[in-house]
């Protein structure tokens, strides 16, 4: 028999208070396990999230005379000449700059209506949204060929292969955009120097979309980089959206490590409670320990044992039980779908589990400090003789 | 060898009680010494001082040569690991135990390797006659039993000192010299030196000296037969 025996069996003796003990625990890693996994993952979707807006900063004219709404970015009807672009290559910053699509927008009749042009750098738009799936193949700069969005192409009827005259000018569709839920499944995307013969707007673009790479970013360094070398333009960061969901689940996240950490700090001082009063419950065994020959450490370790071992069971529970949370529990509360797939794709929060049973071992072992210390300074006399 | 070199016990500091007054006195190796005195005069305190449990106010404690008290209280801790063990009025066996794991108890603290824990409890439980009750919790044993245990747990790491609290106190007549004859075996077959506080004549016959403590004070030390006749004379 060793000295850990004897905790496990004293452990086992009361079962209820260990239930009660390992009950505070394991809540308490839960929420520790629960609030990591989501943050974590949660982290990752924001991500994912950016990625997907591909440009996170948008380069405007800084005087607009009218305003057209294109989707979420105010476009107006001023320009930004042409010849400015390639400064964006001058900025201190520049070697995080990895696209830079320049657009020009404009409306052409159509029939009895108008159709939304937009003039791309094909191959720089392809790159920034790298969702788009195209049936069929992306317009050649230079030529009049144009990429259809599924909107459009759906309400005139077009195919690969049509034509669309449009300002007395033939383009053929070579490209059928997939929906993508935007404005893109609006427009007709025809190369820039093309567009700029239609609309009549010749070495001029209405915006610029700039996708500035790298994890953090300091996109509001990059715009303000980008205004100081073109005066003449206004550069906005959209990543400030974005910025502000991440600020939301991370303040989220640090009030549930907030809640957990509380939670540990109370299951820590209510473990010592019970091995506190324990102590006077088994002054008696102390005593007899001592008198067969435990000295102040053995009489030590016998109570940390205790408590590692709560800590130990405490957290393989509390992991369990948090990933079930997280799972089922945390998309309720926190307004963000997260599947298991989510969960399992994203192999971060594995660090969370021995992270969790770690703290939830010296959380315990911090515990039992006090208690151990208070059980090998009994006066084996005096607990023999029943009391203290 | 046990020496006791005028050992006083004081408790308090006010309202001082005096335990022990300058008790000088040898137990030789293979020696029963049984301990006899009115409760209050002090022959527990005498057994905790020698035991190395409780440090006296003044004077020393000499166990095969060694002050026990000038030893740190892991070396004290060692000694009474190695060579002594206890037995008590009230068992004291640990109840969320079985006999046999509370025979190992004091294994457990002990440097004696793990696997040999079992073979060594199962022996000391043989040689008390309970080997057929190792499984069993203090609880379903009679009071006879479980001191029976308990005298295998002081036995259990081949103490040369065995130190007896009143062990029969609890037990009936009958039982009680049950357990005295199996000390008493202890003694003359495994060599052990015992010492018994009792308050009981007819147990501390089975010594071969009873020392007298009133007071705190050694009255006498003598062989069994002439406190026998003291007695019939007073």
């Amino acid at each position: 028999m060793r000295v850990v025996d004897i905790a496990r069996k004293n452990l086992s003796r009361r079962k209820w208070r260990l239930v009660f003990n390992l009950v505070g625990i394991s809540i308490a890693v839960a929420m520790l396990v629960s609030a990591s996994v989501i943050s974590h993952v949660m982290e990752a979707k924001v991500e994912e999230e950016i990625d997907k807006l591909g440009a996170n900063i948008v380069v405007t004219p800084k005087y607009e005379a009218v305003s057209v709404s294109y989707g979420s970015i105010i476009v107006g009807e001023s320009t930004i000449q042409e010849n400015l672009i390639e400064k964006i290559y001058t900025i201190p910053n520049s070697a995080n700059i990895a696209i830079v699509s320049p657009k020009l927008y404009g409306l052409a009749p159509y029939g009895n209506g108008s159709l939304l042009i937009v003039g791309i750098l094909p191959e720089n738009e392809r790159m920034l949204k790298r969702w788009w799936r195209i049936n069929g193949f992306l317009p050649d700069s230079n030529r009049n060929q144009a990429l259809v969005g599924s909107a459009v192409a759906f309400s005139l009827g077009l195919s690969s292969g049509a034509t669309l005259a449009v300002n007395d000018m033939q383009l053929t569709v070579i490209g059928i955009l997939n929906e993508t839920g935007s404005i893109d499944d609006f427009s007709v995307f025809i190369p820039l120097d093309v567009a700029q013969k239609i609309l009549n707007k010749p070495g001029v673009v209405s915006m610029i979309d700039v996708a500035a790479l790298c994890k953090n970013c300091p996109v509001e360094l990059i715009a303000q980089q980008i205004m100081d070398a073109i005066p003449e333009v206004k550069a906005i960061p959209i990543k400030q959206a974005v910025h502000m969901r991440m600020e939301v689940t991370s303040r989220l996240s640090n009030i549930s490590l907030l809640l957990a950490s509380t939670l540990l700090i109370v299951s820590c001082v209510s473990i010592m409670n019970t091995m506190l009063a324990s102590i006077y419950e088994r002054i008696r065994e102390i005593g007899i320990f001592i008198s067969m020959g435990a000295d102040d450490a053995s009489i030590r370790k016998v109570f940390m044992l205790e408590s590692l071992i709560l800590g130990g069971i405490g957290g393989f529970l509390g992991v369990g039980i948090g990933l079930i949370l997280s799972l089922f529990i945390n998309p309720i509360i926190i307004d963000i779908s997260i599947t298991v797939e989510d969960i399992l794709y994203n192999t971060e929060w594995l660090s969370v589990i021995p992270l969790s049973i770690a703290t939830s071992l010296v959380v315990c072992f911090i515990a039992s400090l006090y208690p151990a210390w208070k059980a090998s300074t009994v006066d084996p006399v005096e607990a023999l003789r029943g009391g203290m | 060898m046990i020496a006791l070199k005028n050992v006083s016990k004081i408790y308090g500091k006010s309202l001082q009680v005096v335990a022990l007054h300058n008790v000088t006195m040898e137990v030789e190796k293979g020696e029963f010494l049984a301990v006899m005195g009115p409760s209050g005069s002090g022959k527990s305190t005498l057994l905790y001082i020698i035991g190395g449990l409780l440090t006296p106010t003044k004077g020393e404690v000499l166990i095969d040569g060694v002050s026990i008290y000038k030893l740190n209280p892991r070396e004290r801790a060692k000694l009474r690991r190695e060579k002594i063990g206890f037995i008590f009025q009230t068992f004291e066996l640990i109840p969320y135990l079985t006999s046999l794991e509370n025979v190992m108890v004091p294994l457990c603290f002990s440097k004696i390797p793990h696997p040999e824990h079992e073979e060594k409890a199962l022996k000391a439980l043989n040689l008390v006659g309970l080997a057929n009750r190792a499984s069993h919790k203090p609880s379903e044993l009679s009071g006879g039993e479980q001191q029976r245990v308990s005298i295998a747990r002081a036995i259990v790491n081949d103490p040369s000192i065995l130190l007896a609290d009143e062990p029969t106190g609890n037990l009936d007549q009958k039982t009680g010299a049950e357990i005295m004859h199996l000390i008493k075996r202890l003694n003359e077959e495994e060599g052990v030196t015992v010492i018994l506080v009792t308050h009981d004549p007819s147990k501390a016959q089975f010594a071969d000296k009873v020392a007298v403590l009133i007071d705190g004070q050694i009255m006498k030390i003598e062989k069994l037969r002439n406190l026998e006749e003291e007695k019939f004379e007073g």
